[in-house]
Order: C-alpha cells, then sequence, then structure tokens
C-alpha cells in the first residue's frame, strides 16, 4: 500500500508541475500576442519543432505556445513512463505491461499522423 | 478568446462540466473555428484541466491509478481510432454528433437530483456531470454516494490486482465487469478524440453502475485517464495541422484561471438557478449547431 501511494504522490507531482509550466509558457506567450498585437485568429505558422529555440529566444509567442502546448501533451505521456518506472521497480509485470502498451498506442498515433500528412 | 476560455472553466466548473462541452460551441459559433479546429483545441485545454484536478486527486488516493491505466490502455486507443477517424469526417457530420452530444448533456443536467452537496472530502473534476463541492483547481462535482459495497465478488485475474483499498475516498471495493469497462473505455475514447471532450459522462457512470466503483474514485479516475486519452488524439491533430497555437494558448490559460476561480466560489453560489439557465444555453446551442449540421 505504501508503494501504492508514494506512486501516486510521485505521478501528482508530475502533472502539477507538468501544468503549471505549461500554463506558463502558454501564458508568457499570450503576453507577447498582445504586446505585438497578434490576433488569435492570425493564423500562426505550421508547427515546425526545430524553429521553436529560435522563436523563443527571439521572445515570439509562437515559440511559448509550441513548447507549452508540448509540455501539456507531453505531461500525462511522463506520467505514463514514472509509473512505469514505479511498477518495474515493484516488480509488477502486469501494470508494467500495460504501461508499455499505452506509450505503444501513443507511438502508433505519432507515426499514422506523420504517415497521414505527408 | 481568453475571456471566452475563462468563462467556459468557470462555468464548467460551477456547474461540474467537462470543458469541451462549452469550449467546442463557443469556438466554432462565436468565433468561427470549424468543428476540427475547436475540436483540438478543445482537446489541450481539456488535458490541462485534468491533469490539473488529476493531481489533486491522486494526493489524496482518491483515483485508482492502476484501473485508471488499465481502462485508459482502451480509451487511448479508441482516440487514436477517433483522431484518424475525425479528418475523415465532414464538418456537418462533427456538428451533428456535437448536437446528439448537447442534448444528451442538457438532459443529464435537467435531471440531475437537487440535494445539496453533504460535507465529504471534496474532490476535483475536469470532466464528467456531478454536483459541485469547493476545493481546489477545478474541483467541484463529487455527489456524496455510498461506496459500493464490498461484498461485490470481482472478477479473477486483473480485476483482483485493481480492487481499491480505503483511502480517502472510498471504502473498500471491488472491480467487476473489467470486459464491459474495456469496451465503453474504447468508446468514450473516440467520442473524446471527435467531440474534443474528457468523455466523463460516459467514463463515470460506467465504472459506477456496471464496475462496481464509488462514484468519488470513478470521477477521480476518469479525470486521471483523460489526459493520455485525449493526448492520444491531440497529437494527431497537431501533427496533422489541427490545433492553432494563437487559438489554444489564450483559450487554455483562460479555461485554467476560471476553473481555479470556480473551484473556488462554488460554495458561494447557489447553482440550481445557474443550472436551469444553463440547460437552457445547452438547448439554444445544440439548435445553433444543429443548423450547422444540416447546411
Amino acid at each position: 500500500m505504501t508503494v501504492r501511494r508514494d506512486l501516486d504522490r510521485t505521478v501528482a507531482r508530475l502533472l502539477t508541475g507538468g501544468t503549471y509550466l505549461s500554463v506558463g509558457l502558454m501564458a508568457v506567450g499570450v503576453v507577447l500576442m498582445a504586446i505585438t498585437g497578434v490576433s488569435p485568429l492570425a493564423g500562426a505558422p505550421a508547427f515546425d519543432p526545430r524553429q521553436i529555440p529560435a522563436d523563443i529566444v527571439a521572445l515570439r509567442p509562437t515559440g511559448f505556445l509550441w513548447l507549452g502546448l508540448l509540455v501539456i501533451l507531453a505531461t500525462p505521456i511522463g506520467r505514463v513512463i514514472v509509473s512505469l518506472i514505479g511498477y518495474l521497480a515493484s516488480g509488477e509485470r502486469r501494470m508494467a505491461l500495460i504501461s508499455v502498451a499505452i506509450l505503444v498506442v501513443i507511438g502508433v498515433g505519432v507515426i499514422l499522423g506523420v504517415a497521414a500528412e505527408r | 478568446m481568453i475571456l471566452g476560455g475563462f468563462a467556459a472553466g468557470l462555468f464548467g466548473s460551477l456547474l461540474g462540466l467537462g470543458g469541451g462541452v462549452l469550449l467546442v460551441p463557443l469556438l466554432t459559433l462565436a468565433f468561427g473555428l470549424s468543428l476540427r479546429e475547436a475540436v483540438g483545441v478543445s482537446l489541450v485545454a481539456v488535458i490541462v484541466t485534468s491533469s490539473a484536478s488529476a493531481a489533486v486527486y491522486l494526493e489524496r488516493h482518491v483515483a485508482n491509478l492502476r484501473l485508471g491505466m488499465t481502462l485508459e490502455l482502451f480509451s487511448a486507443s479508441g482516440a487514436l481510432l477517433g483522431g484518424l477517424i475525425a479528418f475523415a469526417l465532414s464538418d456537418q457530420a462533427l456538428a451533428g454528433l456535437f448536437t446528439v452530444l448537447l442534448l444528451y448533456t442538457a438532459l443529464t443536467m435537467a435531471r440531475r437530483r437537487e440535494e445539496p452537496a453533504a460535507p465529504s472530502p471534496s474532490g476535483v473534476e475536469a470532466d464528467g456531470i456531478m454536483d459541485p463541492v469547493p476545493g481546489d483547481l477545478g474541483e467541484a462535482i463529487v455527489t456524496p454516494e455510498v461506496p459500493t459495497g464490498t461484498d461485490v465478488t470481482p472478477d479473477r485475474g486483473i480485476a483482483a490486482d485493481l480492487t481499491g483499498g480505503p483511502g480517502a475516498g472510498a471504502a473498500p471495493y471491488a472491480v467487476r465487469n473489467l470486459g464491459l469497462g474495456v469496451v465503453g473505455s474504447l468508446f468514450a475514447g473516440v467520442m473524446s478524440a471527435l467531440l474534443g471532450i474528457g468523455a466523463g459522462i460516459v467514463k463515470v457512470p460506467l465504472m459506477n453502475l456496471a464496475m462496481g466503483v464509488p462514484l468519488r474514485v470513478a470521477t477521480a479516475t476518469s479525470n486521471l485517464m483523460i489526459g493520455i486519452t485525449a493526448a492520444a488524439s491531440a497529437i494527431i491533430y497537431l501533427i496533422r495541422g489541427g490545433i492553432d497555437p494563437y487559438v489554444a494558448g489564450p483559450t487554455a490559460v483562460g479555461v485554467f484561471v476560471g476553473a481555479a476561480l470556480g473551484s473556488r466560489t462554488v460554495h458561494r453560489i447557489d447553482v440550481r438557478i445557474l443550472r436551469w439557465l444553463f440547460v437552457a444555453v445547452l438547448l439554444f446551442t445544440a439548435w445553433q449547431m444543429a443548423g450547422r449540421a444540416l447546411r
């Protein structure tokens, strides 16, 4: 029971941290939108992860907004990875397998999404 | 757009609705986005609120992480399927589906019991339809209910692993009808991806009524499942250009702040009048959405 509660607590902290980081990044992006006069309906440039660092350095809103979006999408995935580590550490093979299967589903989604876009 | 997200988060929190059922009509009917664009943005907002609230549920040991992860394998698979189908469906077809969701939500809200929430360990909620209770971010919405008893015989095998122990959420309980839970989760995942909702409206009754999970635990576990379910389809939306950060950013920030405020003010407001007003709004929105479907 203690192991379960420890895992619950670790996952909870990850979710809280990921959410606040993501919302913080998006809030910076929104403030930069307001400062630079970008309308929410202006239509953003297409998603290009390689462009994010340069956009952030240049204080362009898209850099912070895309990074915030990536962080919030990664937060639940990170939760599954942390759970997987916890289950492996406690020898819960069945739950570890389920965690891996969830990550496989996410991976298949990425592959299918990229394939469909080409 | 920030104000729109704020309003969706605030009223969603006060009324115990997920953000999606409010956000998607707002973004389509008020801001002129296509259904698919609105669904992509809504999925992001849903992950924000559900992650924040699921964290509180886990910290209080109300959510059943094992049950949630077992079911979310199937809800994520459904979301993957739904995310692919969504790009094949027309705007009219999605509007038609959303009209049905709005009518069902209005009906569920109208039939909701008017009992005041009894003092109970407060929970959090970013999804589903239940009665609001004050508390932390997104906190609302847990109807006090006697937990399903311990006399329920669990399925053998994996279901025995998912049995919940005593904690802040409920007395010990046993999980049953796991097969039904799997099928229901798959369906909930497809609906989530197609309509940009958390689909607690499907998962909570499924876990509570069919699987013998206490309502508080079902609500908490449903919230936990939303994150990975919505992420599975949101990734497809992101890669295929279905999420506009200029829309998603302000909306997500607004929803986050609105849900936080709603959870802190819900105990000071008589939501019964608000609820009936909202039933009327939902019906009007359903009418507008039906018009879009029949265009």
